[in-house]
């Protein structure tokens, strides 16, 4: 509950018309993409970074949790405010203050939807690579809290690789400006790169300052259905180990993800199809033309069932759509999911894989796989009808294959964070002394703990 | 030896002596003595960089191993000792000089490439390889690793990761940075931590990793570093660019991004880089020549055709007085010789360089290099501009002669230079690091309370302040 008092205080300095707290508001700020609810106490609304400061700052003297939001389309919990307090809903701050074509930067607000961004700097033929499943609706705010990598990471790297400076609101509710609006920057310690990926934890950014890249001529598309994983993983790693192409994308379905999208799919996609590929091109035209048919060959190669070349950009749309419906096309299978994305060295996707669909097994538990095996990145999506049992069941198993993940030397999250839902399993991959730094470092940040709290350690 | 430089007294002398008897005995107990180093003949081998400034290390230390770097850590912490961490002593910042003294670790005995993994694109090396050693090493595996600054021949990767350089290749490939992705570091209390994993994304816990990647060895000591590597481009075409006039160049490398190609590498060099090489001998650049843009593409054999002759045209476009695409390999290496003795060459001018580092935004560049002439106009002192203009990455080289108060006048115009730099959105510091050469800077670019909050990360990591002391933050 927060007091009356602090009620009126923050009404008067930020305005009563960005301060909600009624039941209704508060509950659309209750959940994330995990389906986890937790009830804020208040939603703000901030316009300006004053506002932001002055909400951390009165959050700050009546120790009040406060709880970054972007879209609310994480997978960690991030934005589920978990110990009540203040939900900061950052979606009105979605300015894209300048475009620089010249410099190839561009300063956003946190909320600018990253689609959005994508779509106003193509208009300059520019291009903003990082490109999680959910850029249609998630913010450069959310995609910098958790570091997203999205897909087309294999040639263009995660989000941080983007992120040049920020204007970050400190627990205190002092402003700090780290980095520079340069393509390089060495001055000092490298803060801006420490609080990408801080999932909401030590500060809300006001502004982020991102690099640009001149956009591909052209993309190129290839869909491919194999009978069997093993034949889909063999065309990746001739594609990349023996061929050295380097895609914009390369993205791995799975047997159970095709069941899933099967029905809601206008594609018609093989009977005894196991596994799928997609993959993107991009360069000049010609170039992707070239590279397009060889990799159509390599799949072909590899027994490819079929290997479709997108023709138009329609096409290419659809043969996207098939691996965009998954993640909520699993939901017919049950009603609930949990979606770990782990990520292991490409060499170790095999034998990793084969422990999974083993477990799935033993434990009875549907899982379905998908994501960017050019990376060795896999979403597992552990999928189950709701139930005491069973929720001890999908913990075993997804303990089980993060143990497995951690002693191949792979990660427990490679891009949708920690939040609290993973964060039991941060002790298999990092030591004791490494989580008491981090542990260290928040507390250095934010003495009171109201960032977010709750998250990333258990 | 002196140790502990801050006692002076001679009450206290004998006591001192004691105590510095003890760090090279424990020094010596513990690793042997083949590791330790003491003779002042090694200790004035260990006591420069490239910034030319001198100050004797009191010991050496050879590690050959992350334990022999922790022993000593927990020594040096133990008796306060500064240390510092040093890889082919290549810097431009300072940032290996023991400015106060103390135990200097010579990182180049740690030179293993402990593995590549060409199925996962990564590899993992010790500190003190050579960055070109390891780039050839991967390359036999159809594998790159893009980060190339100009001492790629003789840098190590620890050297490389504590600065976070850049290099030539940084506006298509990126920075040192953007390819790190764990590290096994020692911390100033001898602990040893692992940050990050070794694969293509983690983001678990906070980015230990890229906080230490550019911390200048001020936090801890890097003992492996794993890396990613990328395929190894097909093709590499190279062209060079001749300009009667600076702002044609800049202009023409503009145009060459606005048509959508990022060339693998865009330099640019301006008159007095070009007379300094002309000077130098061995390459022969016409006298009209003002301003050059040498640049590589590459690629596939098709793009980069495609791709080369839209540079050629723009460079045309833009006024170029010549185009000249290398047509072999021993062409290829000729135009790039060019760039390469662009160094040494300088001190055919004057025979004192100050080499600034400065990156501002592309579209600051014309005014930022006629700042720079207009401040250089008070000044009797030469200036060489050249480096990575895709970037905005641009080297300012300070000439002076060896006479009285030249240096003086060098510095006070590099402080105009960099106040310049900082109010047009630039940075003091695009690859080099601040060492101590620049921390006087720092005020200018970084607020007080971002610099009370680097100051309280580092004694979150170094409360004794034993690691690189005197190096980063203004004194």
């Amino acid at each position: 509950m927060i007091q009356a008092e602090v009620l009126d205080e923050l009404c008067d300095k930020i305005g009563r018309e960005n301060v909600f707290d009624n039941i209704e508001e508060r509950i659309c700020y209750s959940f994330d993409a995990t389906k986890e609810k937790h009830l804020p106490d208040l939603v703000i609304r901030p316009h300006t970074k004053e506002h932001v400061s002055t909400t951390i700052s009165i959050a700050n003297k009546y120790n009040i949790p406060v709880c970054p939001r972007g879209a609310g389309s994480g997978l960690s919990g991030g934005a589920v405010p978990i110990k009540g307090g203040i939900a900061l809903d950052l979606k009105n701050m979605n300015k894209i203050v300048e475009i620089n074509a010249r410099d190839l930067t561009v300063t956003v607000e946190p909320g600018v939807v990253t689609k959005d961004l994508q779509d106003e700097a193509a208009k300059l033929r520019l291009f903003y690579p990082p490109e999680p499943g959910s850029a249609g609706f998630s913010t450069i705010g959310g995609n910098v809290a958790e570091c997203t990598g999205g897909m087309t990471g294999m040639k263009y790297g995660v989000t941080r690789d983007y992120v040049l400076a920020m204007e970050i609101v400190l627990p205190d509710g002092s402003i700090i400006n780290t980095g520079r609006k340069t393509l390089r920057s060495v001055a000092g310690y490298d803060l801006t790169r420490f609080f990408v990926g801080s999932e909401g934890t030590l500060g809300v950014f006001t502004r982020i300052t991102l690099k640009l890249l001149p956009l591909p001529e052209k993309i190129g598309t290839i869909m491919s259905y194999f009978k069997n994983l093993d034949d889909a993983l063999d065309t990746t790693d001739s594609i990349l180990i023996k061929n050295h192409f380097l895609p914009r994308s390369l993205e791995f379905v799975d047997k159970t993800s095709i069941e899933a999208v099967r029905g809601p799919s206008k594609e018609r996609i093989p009977e005894e199809a196991e596994a799928l590929l997609l993959i993107d091109v991009d360069g000049n035209e010609r170039n992707v033309v070239n590279d397009i048919s060889k990799i159509e060959n390599i799949c072909k190669e590899n027994n490819a069932l079929e290997a479709l070349v997108a023709k138009t950009d329609d096409e290419r749309k659809a043969f996207w759509d098939i691996r965009r419906s998954i993640s909520p096309s699993l939901f017919k299978i049950a009603s609930m999911k949990f979606n770990d994305d782990f990520c292991v060295p490409r060499s170790k996707v095999r034998e990793v894989l084969k422990k999974v669909y083993e477990l799935s097994k033993t434990y009875s538990i549907q899982v379905a796989a998908f994501g960017h095996i050019g990376e060795g990145h896999v979403h597992l999506n552990v999928i189950y009808d709701d139930g005491k049992e069973i929720d001890l069941s999908v913990h075993n198993l997804i303990s089980k294959v993060l143990e497995e993940v951690v002693s191949v030397g792979g990660t427990i999250t490679a891009e949708h964070g920690v939040g609290d839902t993973k964060s039991e399993f941060v002790k298999l991959e990092l030591s004791p002394h490494e989580i008491e730094i981090m542990k260290g470092l928040k507390k250095m940040f934010d003495p009171k703990g109201i960032m977010n709290p709750g998250k990333i350690f258990a | 030896m002196k140790l502990f430089k801050k006692t002076k007294t001679k009450d206290t002398k004998d006591t001192k002596d004691t105590k510095d008897i003890r760090v090279l005995n424990d020094l010596i107990n513990t690793l042997g003595r083949k590791k330790v180093l003491s003779e002042i003949e090694d200790r004035v081998c260990y006591s420069f960089d490239s910034t030319k400034q001198k100050a004797l290390p009191d010991i050496i230390i050879r590690p050959t191993s992350t334990s022999d770097i922790s022993a000593t850590l927990s020594i040096a912490n133990k008796y306060e000792v500064p240390i510092y961490a040093r890889g082919a002593g290549t810097g431009l910042s300072g940032g290996a000089v023991p400015i106060h003294g103390g135990i200097v670790f010579d990182l180049k005995s740690m030179n293993r490439i402990i593995d590549i993994c060409p199925e996962d694109f990564v590899a993992t090396v010790e500190p003190g390889v050579v960055t070109k050693h390891f780039q050839d090493e991967v390359a036999k595996h159809g594998l790159f690793y893009p980060p190339d600054p100009s001492s790629a021949a003789f840098s190590t990767i620890g050297g490389n990761v504590a600065e976070c350089a850049g290099g030539i290749t940084g506006l298509k490939y990126g920075v040192t940075r953007d390819y790190v992705l764990a590290l096994e570091i020692v911390l100033p209390d001898g602990s040893v931590i692992n940050t990050g994993r070794k694969t293509l994304r983690s983001v678990t816990g906070y980015d230990l990793t890229r906080l230490f990647v550019g911390s200048e060895g001020t936090l801890g000591i890097f003992t492996r570093i794993t890396v990613k590597l990328i395929p190894q481009p097909e093709k590499i075409d190279t062209l060079a660019a001749f300009f009667s006039d600076r702002n044609d160049a800049i202009d023409a490398a503009d145009s060459i991004i606005d048509n959508n190609i990022l060339p693998r590498t865009l330099e640019f060099m301006d008159q007095m880089s070009i007379n300094a090489v002309r000077g130098y001998g061995g390459v022969a650049i016409d006298e009209d020549v003002k301003a050059l843009l040498l640049i590589d593409i590459d690629g596939t054999g098709e793009s980069i055709k495609h791709e080369l002759s839209i540079v050629e045209n723009v460079c045309k476009e833009n006024r170029a007085l010549r185009v000249r695409v290398a047509e072999t390999a021993k062409e290829r290496d000729s135009i790039w010789a060019v760039r390469r003795i662009i160094s040494p060459a300088l001190y055919n001018i004057a025979t004192h360089k100050i080499n600034e580092d400065i990156c501002v935004p592309r579209s600051k560049i014309k005014e930022m290099l006629l700042k720079v002439d207009e401040i250089n106009k008070k000044y009797p002192i030469y200036v060489a501009n050249f480096g990575h203009i895709g970037d905005g990455n641009i080297h300012v080289n300070l000439m002076y002669k060896d006479e009285p108060g030249q240096e003086e006048l060098a510095e006070r115009m590099v402080h105009e230079i960099m106040e310049e730099v900082v109010a047009c959105g630039g940075t003091i510091s695009g690859e080099h690091g601040i060492g101590n050469k620049k921390s006087q800077f720092m005020e200018l670019e970084i607020s007080p309370q971002e610099l009370a909050i680097m100051k309280r990360l580092k004694s979150f990591f170094d409360p004794k302040g034993i690691m690189n002391p005197g190096k980063m933050f203004p004194s």
